[in-house]
């Protein structure tokens, strides 16, 4: 039992499309992009090393498999979609932050529910058929949306911060979580997510509506472009943009949410 | 008669003389060749007996037969779908998943406590899929539609697998599934992690299962 289950592990380094923030991405097929894989294959030879914490792959583009031996996942509430062996879930309160984090969660609408998944097993994750984007973290603190996170490491500490005016704009508050710390987390984006590299010389604008995630040092401005134009009915629905700067990495998935800036 | 993947929405099934096919009822989007579709009152194979037999089980989805010589493009509603080729095993689905199935299949009504007892019938009511599920056996394909795409999940008997009712698609083989519910006194308070009914398969076959909560 605990020899195919270190087995299966071994097939996840070449299974998993890692995007590994900080690092190279690599780039997604677009031939097999739209398939979901049928079975995890396992990769022949002898296991030597054995993880003590979730391995997480993609099966597919919109299943998230998650091996674990013992340890725990924080996942959104009610992601599973299936599983075998061993597994528990039990709902966090307030996202696993103690009183204070959820007192603030609840008062900056940053709500989540989260559950922890714990056991022995593979575990199955799959939300509302939107594709999922893995980022393995190693220090640095990653911002995405409460609804977009799908699940984190139970290593991850899970916070919110203030955003500014870009939160008012993307219609979903003001408010957006932060996840740092060591380990993978999975973010969810509706259509298959781009990464796309921040340099000094080279600052992005991104639609608030089509934002999903960032990391790395970056910092964001919100501007627009509203003209007379815009002020008589006539505006091009790009009126509003988020500027970043610095060095880091942007996830921007290829639908927009509905935002205010996107109706003028 | 194989059904051959275009995309991942769409299959296309080789018709020749001979030979039928039933599927879902306009599902059809392009064809080739002299193929006519004929609207099936009775909802699939069998006599009148078998048709008052669906319909009282709520299985009765509109199909139609699909006759000729030519190529046939099938797809539904931007679903995913997946092709399922069955070797002798029965294949257990939901008929308004059912996107088209050969001929050669024979197709059957199965009542849920027949496997479970009354859990059976509570798994029914739970996933929203009534007493009923429709069976199909024999050698042939069928083509079965998901939202999002199917993930396939092998069973063993040392290895059960737990499936989430609203992401449950289909299963095939000799496989028994029994609803297993963790209710406990958080969900009683509303606090509950969404996962409160599981349906556990044990056996040997396959489940497939979609990458997403949401029915068709």
């Amino acid at each position: 039992m605990a020899c195919a289950r270190v087995h299966k592990r071994w097939s996840i380094v070449t299974a998993a499309r890692t995007i590994t923030a900080g690092g190279a991405t690599k780039g997604r097929s677009g031939a097999d992009r739209d398939q979901l894989g049928s079975r995890p294959v396992r990769a022949p030879g002898p296991p030597t090393t054995v993880w003590s914490v979730a391995q997480f792959r993609l099966q597919g583009s919109k299943v998230l498999a998650v091996d674990m031996t013992g340890d725990a996942v924080k996942a959104k509430n009610g992601a599973m979609v299936a599983y075998d062996g061993q597994m528990s879930f039990k709902k966090m309160t307030g996202g696993g932050e103690g009183l204070r984090g959820m007192v603030t969660r609840r008062l900056t609408g940053e709500q989540m529910a989260v559950m922890e998944v714990k056991g022995h097993g593979t575990c199955y994750f799959a939300d509302r058929a939107s594709e999922i984007n893995l980022v393995r973290l190693q220090g640095e603190k990653l911002y995405v949306e409460a609804s977009n996170l799908l699940c984190t490491d139970a290593a991850l500490r899970t916070g919110t911060t203030f955003t500014g005016m870009r939160g008012a704009s993307q219609g979903n508050g003001l408010f957006t979580t932060t996840v740092e710390g060591t380990g993978q987390a999975a973010i969810t984006s509706d259509g298959p997510a781009v990464v796309l590299r921040v340099t000094k010389q080279y600052p992005l604008q991104v639609d608030p509506g089509a934002y999903i995630a960032h990391t790395g040092g970056l910092k964001q401005h919100f501007q627009s472009g509203v003209n007379f134009r815009t002020l008589i009915g006539e505006g091009s629905g790009e009126a509003f943009q988020i500027r970043f700067e610095g060095e880091g990495l942007v996830y921007v998935q290829p639908s927009e949410r509905n935002t205010v800036g996107g109706e003028v | 008669m194989p059904f051959t993947a275009l995309n991942s929405r769409m299959v296309e099934a080789r018709i020749a003389p001979g030979q039928r096919m039933f599927s879902q009822r306009g599902a059809m989007l392009a064809y080739r060749g002299e193929v006519s579709f004929t609207p099936n009152i009775q909802g699939g194979q069998g006599g009148i007996g078998s048709m008052i037999g669906r319909r009282i089980a709520g299985e009765a989805t509109p199909l139609m037969t699909v006759e000729g010589s030519g190529t046939v493009m099938f797809g539904h509603g931007g679903h995913h779908v997946h092709v399922v080729d069955l070797t002798g095993e029965t294949l257990y689905v939901e008929a308004d998943r059912l996107l088209a199935f050969d001929g050669s299949l024979d197709q059957g009504t199965m009542f849920m406590g027949s496997q479970g007892g009354v859990m059976g019938m509570v798994r029914g009511q739970v996933t929203g899929q009534g007493l009923f599920t429709t069976t199909l056996k024999g050698h042939g394909s069928a083509a079965v539609m998901a939202h999002g795409g199917v993930i396939e999940l092998p069973i063993t008997p040392q290895r059960p697998v737990h499936v989430d009712p609203q992401a449950y698609v289909a299963h095939r083989g000799e496989v028994r599934n029994k609803l297993s519910a963790a209710l406990g006194w958080r969900d009683m308070v509303g606090r509950g992690s969404g996962e409160a009914f599981q349906l556990e398969l044990s056996g040997q076959g396959t489940v497939y299962v979609q990458a997403s909560e949401e029915k068709l």
